[in-house]
């Protein structure tokens, strides 16, 4: 028992699975979701959620958990069956709702309180089947589906990767099924075989085989893979270097070749993750290594994009002032004018730290977007009606015109100052300054006494990060083509904070990871769009409490985060099965 | 204001930043005091040249301090919840503002049932208390869990974690409430007695602005009461001293975590029945901007101060109603009402700049 | 995760591969270039080429409206619209679905956001997809206007409009040759407003509020304009933000100049709180307030309550011939049996606006003897361009050059006294105490 598998655990983690899934359903998801076929016309991505929450229930519950730095591994067959409780467990609380949902009376009715509680939802989640059999099978799948995942955390991780390889893989191609039938088929490709237009969703075959490879090559990865890490790190210096030397020219190449292999729909969506990815690029510098929160940088956003519109718009525009500058020309004015307002902004606010500069930068992002909507301003910035009739900049080789503002062109210019600025942030990062913003974060006073000038690094950050914020909003005011102050709210603030949250503050693989995941993946998707802001939410505090240093940490940042020491303990003493263990801050010594 | 708080919010001396090059010539401060005394010259311009225009008749002024009064008081009301968290556990709570759009939401399908009955006309009073402790219930509800699976875990982390991580549950619980609720606003139904006016010192106010006032210092009056006469009251301000002493002493630090979370709950119910006998309408988005709003109160009254919180409500409360005309209708501004937040914002800066930790934010006496 | 990462590009890589081995290189869905047929339309000279359905596959038509957020009352309703003019394929509404020239039509839905991104993100989406044949949206003019209706129009497809107002979208300069609509224009309404209040009410005073949309904003500058035209004064001409809530400083303000009426087009519950808080200022006694289509919901009456009695709203009348009436009166009893009641004004804007490209289709498809069905794009938009007549439920349709579909090219827009509003909580019999029918370059000519 000391592998937590009581009675009351099993109760518990079964009806947390039961409440995970009616959440799901009273937000709305698992009708929405129903629309998504994955595999044939009977495997949905709704039906996916209603077998998810058990499934991860027993999965935590079935986890090798660290009792007093030891990894204790459950007992197979009593994991099983304890997942297996808590799918009917949680099963069964669904089913209940379902029988209170539908048989209370007119006046009652659930759906008065809860839109989502409809007929619609019903059949959905008793598979369009009488409420009896619908619950029957929605018990008997949840049941599967918990003792499936305690199995999946019994079974040692060169079985589980590949599955889940193999799942993801699956999930991926169904769920982008709109965007990689597109894509197959502009390459010349059949994709019936994979795709079912009858359907749906993958065709069985497809799913099949679109299930196998990826676990088969993930099986012999996790074979082979050991081997060439071992031998990868046994390399010498130089030997290693040269490897790094070819996986950044693969990925230079991989990254110039894109837009061709991805298309215009795709190329769209990776130059929004790319002026994102600028801003998190920006907001990183302020907050990942000065410490700085900033909640208002959709300020410089704005900064950068009313005065690209304002300098380079033609006449009619809606501002009276014309200047009809060209992008290349302006781009340098916008960023001095965006850092001149980062120091505007910054220099009231030095004596303030963590949460008051945090109200304070908020405000300011406010006024931004109440100046840029004035009429007090109407006719410079364009008040309500914004700005139209930007230009993207463009340019004819031999007889082809290039505009930047078609998606595949719009890619390269994203990219080109997303390089820039990732090389400007890694140097600084690795320069006097940077060095200097980590120790003003870690400890200002400290930091002051050993020489470090906090007010002068202080307005470098918020000008560097403007200065690169700026640039992003420039870019989005070319990609457009015109500006409405609406763009310019709170959200884009807090998209750029989860960005570099997710990824990991100060890390600038964790910011193209974060941009690729919170932007990319929902610009993909767009039955997401609807939950964007309510899975930004819960990445924004999933990763707080489970993960603080992001997905790809920055190595010092982590170092703060948690006690190093604790974590190789765990690690040396868990078994080889056991991940690095979370550390909950109560334990971590203040 | 605790002292470590103090202390991680206002320079401690000015000493180390003469060591930096660009501090021997205090151009911060001077820049700083350029910024606020220009500022503050505009505004005595606009109101010089408004009261010249002579637009507005006496009882129009009078009439915009009484809405800036009952706005304040709202914001107070809200602000406290922001106070009283910060006060305990060092962290600003940015969900506050979803505890409040929860009583409403919670109070709201009881008073449409009370509407159906005829009871909510029939009996304004009980109807009134019953809402009012069915949206504390909802408020406190959703506080204490944000307490128990968010924010417990936190408490011994570095400052910006909990702060994202509220920032995380705000968006959640928002959309939450979305997806449950639907996205749209919907009509409060109130009591027909609370329409028209009373006359209070020989002013007409509305019945709803009346009943605002008095409840918000009601509450806070109790609230003060609670705090320092209560045996939970004197342990929380233990604990906001010193939670590893308060613990020393016998003190159950979580139960007071859960405590303050659940009075400030309480208090947004509270707000939340409020706010809506006065605007009539609930909907997902409707904690976010009273609830930045007061949090901007919070710290402009000096945060972790319950009287600060009270004075910034009001501050702020007046700032929107009066401020835009009064400053700049005579600077010609076109629209100057849409510009409110920027007023009120750009006072937040100023008196940041003068005193960092807000108007009361140095009264040791008042903390909680 | 970036292990995973680049393990999922590998597996994507192999895939391909596997698929190439797989494919035998013919058939695609959509694009140009396709064979046989004795009277298959030319689609090499076709700039845009055609689209292809190959036999059972469905006709799919993308819907770009505002279907999240706060809005999403005005979307959700026009997408309704939508699946009911679907439904009526078939010549009835029983919530079966109903087919064009034998193919099934498959809906793919994105969302505008009521915003400059979402017309681009979900347009380019849209436009990258060649099997995609037209696009009912946007719900907000800023989603369509210089975003969305290039995007697609760069691609030949036709973005056909339920509740898309403001001007410029089909003005002279700056329309583009793929863009319709089936709302009414701004223009119109803004001027005959100005009409009622001057002419009918004969005030002489108004005061205008309006918001950070666009949409506000170009009412209440139509509104000043020819209002100060006819000799009119704008007394002031004020601005909110969407998410307030506490108007009264703001309209205690407005009291000083004592205007006769206040003008705020708006959407609720901006425009439900403005008329209930007038109340609640003594110097603005018995000024009324006037909104337009977007405040005209049941939101209104929800949550102005009492307030909403004497309150004057202005929007475009539906004007059904003879035969569509009846139709209408199936069509509502339809939308309410489905989804309840409506939730926005425009529902029967994007019944119209599927049907008058559904008309185009019948006309331009061409069957091929296994089924297949064939339609050039620029065929498809001439056709569109053509229809003239068509018998829809918000008037007999006519398309003219620059994308409005109305009626003869002229609207009927009726101001209507609360409670006496055709809309749900009013009366549904309903008279407008005013209206007036008027051509597009009337309201633009003066």
């Amino acid at each position: 028992m000391s592998a937590g598998l009581t009675a009351r655990r099993v109760a518990r983690l079964g009806m947390l699975g039961g409440m995970g899934v009616i959440y799901l359903a009273l937000v709305g998801m698992v009708q929405t979701f129903d629309g998504v076929r994955l595999v044939g016309d009977q495997v949905t991505l709704g039906r996916v959620l209603l077998i998810l929450p058990p499934l991860s229930a027993a999965y935590v519950l079935a986890r090798p958990r660290i009792v007093a730095g030891e990894a204790v591994k459950p007992d197979g067959r009593a994991a099983l069956v304890g997942g297996a409780i808590i799918g009917v467990t949680g099963g069964a609380l669904v089913g209940l709702s379902i029988v209170v949902a539908n048989g209370l009376p007119e006046r009652f009715a659930a759906q008065k309180i809860f839109t989502s509680v409809t007929p619609a939802l019903i059949s959905v989640v008793t598979f369009d089947r009488a409420i009896a059999p619908g619950i029957g099978m929605l018990v008997v799948l949840a049941t599967v589906a918990g003792a499936a995942g305690a199995g999946l955390a019994v079974l040692g991780w060169k079985i589980r990767r590949p599955l889940i390889t193999g799942l993801l893989v699956v999930l991926l191609l169904s769920m982008l099924q709109n965007v990689f039938r597109v894509m197959i088929g502009q390459l010349g490709l059949d994709t019936a075989w994979l795709y079912s237009v009858r359907l749906g969703g993958l065709t069985y075959i497809g799913a099949i085989l679109t299930f196998a490879v990826p676990a088969g090559i993930s099986a012999f990865w996790a074979n082979e893979g050991i081997t060439l890490r071992q031998r990868l790190s046994g390399a010498t210096r130089e030997g290693q270097r040269q490897v790094r030397l070819l996986a950044v020219a693969a990925v230079g190449l991989l990254l110039a070749v894109l837009p061709f292999l991805l298309g215009s729909f795709l190329s769209a969506v990776l130059g929004r993750v790319g002026l994102f990815l600028l801003m998190g690029l920006g907001l990183n510098i302020v907050v990942g290594y000065a410490g700085l929160l900033d909640l208002g940088y959709v300020a410089f956003f704005a900064v950068g994009a009313y005065a690209m519109g304002v300098l380079t718009a033609a006449a009619n525009s809606g501002s009276s002032i014309h200047v009809g500058m060209g992008f290349f020309e302006a781009v340098p004015i916008v960023v001095l004018l965006a850092a001149v307002t980062g120091l505007l902004i910054g220099a009231p606010v030095l004596r303030l730290r963590g949460d008051y500069l945090a109200i304070v930068t908020l405000g300011f992002g406010e006024i931004a977007r109440v100046l840029v909507t004035s009429d007090a301003l109407k006719s410079f910035l364009g008040g309500a009606q914004g700005l139209i009739a930007i230009p993207a900049p463009s340019f004819t080789i031999g007889g082809l015109n290039v505009d930047f503002r078609d998606p595949q062109p719009f890619y390269y210019l994203v990219l080109v100052f997303c390089v820039l600025a990732g090389f400007v942030s890694y140097r600084l990062a690795n320069s006097r300054i940077g060095r200097a913003w980590v120790a003003m974060r870690e400890d200002e006073q400290v930091s002051e006494v050993m020489g470090v000038s906090t007010v002068r690094y202080k307005l470098l950050a918020f000008a560097t990060g403007a200065a690169v914020g700026s640039v992003s909003g420039a870019l989005f005011a070319v990609q457009i083509g015109s500006l409405a102050p609406t763009s310019f709210n709170i959200l884009i603030s807090i998209q750029a904070l989860a960005i570099i949250i997710l990824g990991g503050m100060g890390s600038i693989p964790g910011v193209v990871v974060g941009a690729l995941v919170l932007v990319g993946i929902p610009g993909f998707l767009t039955e997401f769009e609807t939950y964007q802001l309510l899975i930004y939410g819960a990445v924004l505090i999933g990763i707080m409490l489970y993960r603080p240093e992001g997905l790809i940490p920055n190595v010092r940042r982590t170092r703060e985060l948690k006690e190093e020491d604790r974590l190789q303990d765990a690690w040396s003493k868990g078994a080889p099965d056991a991940e690095p263990a979370t550390i909950s801050w109560e334990e971590a010594p203040g | 204001m605790m002292t470590r708080g103090t202390a991680d919010v206002v320079e401690t001396s000015e000493a180390p930043a003469e060591l930096g090059r660009l501090s021997r010539f205090p151009v911060r401060r001077v820049v700083q005091w350029v910024v606020g005394v220009g500022v503050l010259l505009l505004a005595a311009y606009g109101t010089y040249e408004t009261i010249q225009l002579g637009r507005f008749s006496g009882a129009a002024w009078r009439d915009l301090l009484v809405f800036g009064v009952a706005q304040g008081a709202i914001y107070a009301l809200i602000a406290l919840g922001y106070t009283m968290v910060y006060g305990i556990l060092n962290m600003i709570n940015f969900a506050h503002g979803e505890v409040f759009m929860a009583g409403a939401f919670a109070s709201y399908f009881v008073a449409r049932t009370l509407q159906n009955s005829g009871f909510l006309q029939s009996n304004p009073v009980v109807s009134i208390a019953i809402l009012m402790v069915v949206a504390m219930a909802g408020s406190v509800g959703v506080a204490v869990l944000l307490e128990r699976v968010a924010y417990r875990r936190l408490r011994k982390a570095p400052r910006l974690v909990p702060l994202i991580t509220a920032i995380g549950a705000s968006l959640f619980l928002q959309n939450t409430a979305k997806g449950f609720f639907g996205p749209q606003t919907r009509g409060y139904p109130t009591p027909d007695v609370l329409g028209g006016t009373w006359t209070v010192l020989g002013i007409p106010i509305l019945r709803t602005q009346v009943i605002v006032i008095v409840g918000a210092i009601l509450a806070m009056v109790g609230l003060i009461m609670f705090v320092a006469r209560t045996r939970t009251g004197k342990s929380m301000r233990a604990v906001a001293e010193d939670k590893e002493i308060a613990s020393l002493m016998g003190i159950d630090v979580d139960r007071v975590v859960v405590t303050t979370f659940a009075i400030g709950g309480m208090l947004a119910g509270i707000a939340a029945v409020l706010f809506t006998m006065v605007f009539q309408v609930v909907g997902p988005f409707m904690g976010f901007i009273p609830g930045i709003k007061a949090f901007t109160a919070a710290v402009l009254g000096g945060i972790g101060s319950i009287a600060g919180a009270a004075l910034g409500g009001l501050i702020l409360g007046l700032l929107e109603a009066v401020g835009p005309s009064l400053f700049l209708t005579g600077l010609g501004v076109k629209g100057p009402n849409q510009l409110k937040d920027v007023i009120a914002f750009s006072i937040l800066v100023l008196v940041l700049i003068f005193r960092p930790g807000g108007l009361l934010g140095s009264d040791e006496a008042e903390k909680v | 995760m970036s292990k995973w990462a680049w393990k999922l590009l590998a597996v994507l890589a192999v895939l391909s591969l596997v698929a190439a081995a797989c494919s035998n290189n013919n058939e695609s869905t959509g694009g140009g270039g396709a064979s046989g047929g004795g009277n298959q339309p030319d689609c090499n000279a076709d700039p845009f080429g055609c689209v292809t359905y190959g036999p059972g596959e469905p006709i799919r038509v993308g819907t770009l409206l505002a279907i999240s957020g706060d809005v999403a009352t005005l979307g959700v309703d026009s997408e309704h619209g939508v699946e009911l003019a679907i439904d009526y394929l078939d010549g009835n509404f029983d919530g079966k679905a109903g087919q064009i020239l034998g193919h099934d039509v498959q809906l793919q839905n994105e969302d505008d956001l009521c915003s400059k991104e979402g017309g681009q993100q979900g347009g380019t989406k849209l436009a990258s997809d060649p099997t995609i044949l037209f696009v009912v949206g946007t719900s907000c003019s800023s989603s369509a206007f210089g975003v969305a209706d290039k995007i697609l129009g760069d691609k030949g497809i036709i973005l056909v409009s339920p509740s898309n107002t403001a001007a410029g979208l089909t003005a002279e300069s700056t329309h583009n040759p793929f863009y319709l609509r089936t709302a009414q224009n701004d223009a119109i309404q803004g001027r005959v407003v100005a009409d009622f209040v001057y002419n009918k009410l004969g005030f002489t005073k108004a005061a205008t509020i309006h918001d950070e949309s666009p949409y506000a904003a170009g009412l209440t500058d139509g509104f000043g304009t020819f209002f100060e035209q006819l000799g009119g004064t704008i007394t002031d001409a004020e601005a909110i933000q969407s998410t307030d809530t506490d108007f009264k400083p703001l309209l205690t303000s407005i009291a000083q100049s004592e205007p006769q009426l206040i003008y705020a087009p708006d959407f609720n519950p901006a425009c439900a709180l403005l008329a209930k808080q007038m109340l609640d200022i003594p110097d603005l006694k018995g000024v009324p307030y006037m909104g337009s289509d977007g405040c005209a919901a049941s939101t209104f009456f929800d949550q102005a309550g009492d307030a909403a009695n004497g309150t004057y709203m202005s929007f475009p009348l539906p004007s059904p011939g003879g035969t569509t009436s009846a139709l209408l009166d199936t069509y509502n009893k339809a939308y309410k049996d489905q989804f309840g009641n409506p939730t926005a004004a425009f529902n029967t804007n994007a019944f119209d606006a599927f049907n008058v490209v559904a008309e185009a289709i019948k006309q331009v498809g061409v069957e091929g003897s296994d089924g297949t069905l064939t339609i050039s794009r620029t065929a498809l938009k001439d056709a569109v361009f053509q229809v003239k007549d068509y018998a829809g439920l918000t008037g007999t349709l006519t398309c003219i050059s620059t994308g409005d579909c109305q009626s003869l090219a002229a609207v009927n827009i009726g101001v209507f006294q609360l409670p006496d509003i055709p809309i749900e909580g009013g009366n549904q019999d309903a008279k407008p105490i005013f209206n007036e029918t008027i051509t597009l370059s009337d309201a633009l000519g003066s």
